[in-house]
């Protein structure tokens, strides 16, 4: 459940942020200020915050949208955990917007105007010069933001998902072993983030090889 | 054939190019000189748009384009016509040498993989890059990937190719290694637009020579009328601050 959470999260966190870093690196007008104010608000504010005022708020428009427009749907029969895919995603989403847009700007001017000058369009510009850059300068930032949202995915307990932690809170209170059943716990988060960790490690020695004089 | 006409730029106040007519035929190798700041660069690439002109025409062969409003597409096409070595080599980092000369090749002019490897091959045996084909631009000398800067220019045909101070990055002792390069492809008739500071490449390998002052063209003529008998005060001083062994040649 936890994996699931955090994938999904992500996955619709990293196409939300990359929408919101392509509209501000382009200067698309007015779209581009909607994603600055996004992820102003959006970093601002907790991620238990987001996952309540989705949680409790979205079913409510939903509902009365519904009544006004005459369908016959209640909110009800939406699983709770698509309402904390939606929550996570709108966090990661600023989150990792702002680490995609570090990784284009990262990218060389003159990697674009090389591109240009042999006559690539900006799409196939951006497609095969500066995002594969960009993504392997942000490598890191996004492996942390990974771990992160790994971490944050807990909060889906408060609205009785059973990931991890509650998983080791219901374990807990039949047989009263609080702390074995919360150190089993925290031992499973540290495995996986150790597994991100490994796996970052090796990406970054595939991908960054061009950088480092071909020596892994 | 290139033309320019009444071409103008300016970067907010400042009037870089003012108005600026210029023909370069098919073939020539054309060399412009002049004092930092006086838009020689900027001239340069405002030919394939990296520079957006504020007006004035340039046409490269069949195509026309009007500065004041050009298309997208013309702004492609014009491209397409053309290619840039420049100062800092700008190869593409993250793709092997090879890679970087095939790019153009198969993205934009939609060759075949093979095909395109093939004749990538070739220019880099032309530019004596052969055995580097699979190396990334960061294991390569300065000198070296100017090279690879040049075939991946010259693999893709153009019209023309606009070298942006192409030695100036370059320590001293690399620089021979890439004049000759650029004098061995001048001799296969390729059209050049050269910007440099490098006098004695402009003496020997140009047959027009641009002397560009405060975002006009202040003379034009053959290396020799530029060079032995500069009509301008202009071309005069600036040629003797650079070159002053020049003086006891004549």
């Amino acid at each position: 459940m936890t994996l699931l959470i955090t994938a999904v999260s992500l996955i619709g966190g990293f196409i939300i942020g990359m929408i919101v870093a392509l509209v501000r690196i382009y200067r698309v007008p007015f779209l581009r200020g909607l994603g600055a104010a996004y992820v102003t608000v959006i970093r601002g504010t907790p991620m238990l915050m987001h996952l309540f005022l989705i949680y409790f708020g979205l079913p409510v428009a939903i509902d009365s949208f519904c009544g006004f427009v005459g369908i016959h749907f209640s909110s009800t029969s939406i699983p709770i955990l698509y309402f904390v895919f939606i929550a996570f995603s709108i966090t990661a989403g600023a989150y990792s917007g702002e680490v995609i847009r570090s990784g284009i700007l990262a990218v060389d001017r003159g990697q674009v105007e090389a591109a240009h000058s042999v006559g690539m369009s900006s799409v196939q510009t951006f497609r095969r010069i500066i995002l594969p850059q960009a993504l392997s300068v942000s490598l890191l930032n996004i492996s942390s933001e990974v771990i992160g949202m790994l971490h944050g995915s807990t909060l889906a307990y408060t609205v009785s998902i059973r990931e991890i932690n509650a998983q080791a809170n219901i374990v807990a209170s039949s047989n009263w072993k609080f702390f074995e059943a919360y150190i089993a716990a925290a031992l499973l988060f540290w495995g996986i983030t150790l597994l991100i960790e490994r796996v970052t490690a090796f990406l970054e020695k595939k991908m960054n090889t061009y950088n480092r004089g071909g020596v892994a | 054939m290139i033309t320019i006409q009444s071409l103008t730029k300016s970067f907010g106040k400042q009037e870089v190019l003012k108005s600026i007519d210029l023909q370069v035929q098919k073939g020539e190798v054309v060399v412009i000189l002049g004092p930092s700041g006086s838009g020689k660069t900027t001239l340069l690439r405002c030919l394939n748009f990296l520079e957006r002109p504020d007006g004035g025409k340039v046409s490269i062969g069949d195509l026309q384009v009007n500065c004041k409003k050009p298309s997208k597409q013309e702004i492609y096409d014009l491209r397409k016509k053309t290619a840039m070595v420049f100062q800092h080599y700008n190869l593409f980092k993250h793709k092997t040498v090879l890679e970087n000369v095939m790019e153009g090749l198969v993205i934009v002019q939609k060759q075949s993989k093979l095909k395109a490897r093939e004749k990538s091959v070739q220019v880099l045996e032309k530019v004596g890059l052969a055995e580097k084909l699979n190396a990334y631009p960061s294991q390569l000398s300065g000198g070296q990937q100017q090279r690879v800067g040049i075939a991946r220019a010259l693999a893709l045909e153009p019209e023309v190719i606009l070298f942006d101070e192409p030695t100036s990055a370059l320590d001293p002792e690399l620089v021979g290694e890439v004049l000759s390069v650029i004098r061995k492809i001048a001799k296969e008739g390729i059209t050049m637009i050269v910007v440099t500071h490098e006098m004695n490449f402009a003496m020997d390998v140009s047959n027009h020579v641009i002397f560009m002052d405060g975002g006009v063209i202040v003379e034009e003529g053959t290396p020799t009328e530029i060079f032995r008998t500069p009509k301008e005060e202009r071309t005069r001083q600036f040629l003797k601050r650079i070159t002053p062994e020049l003086t006891y040649d004549i």
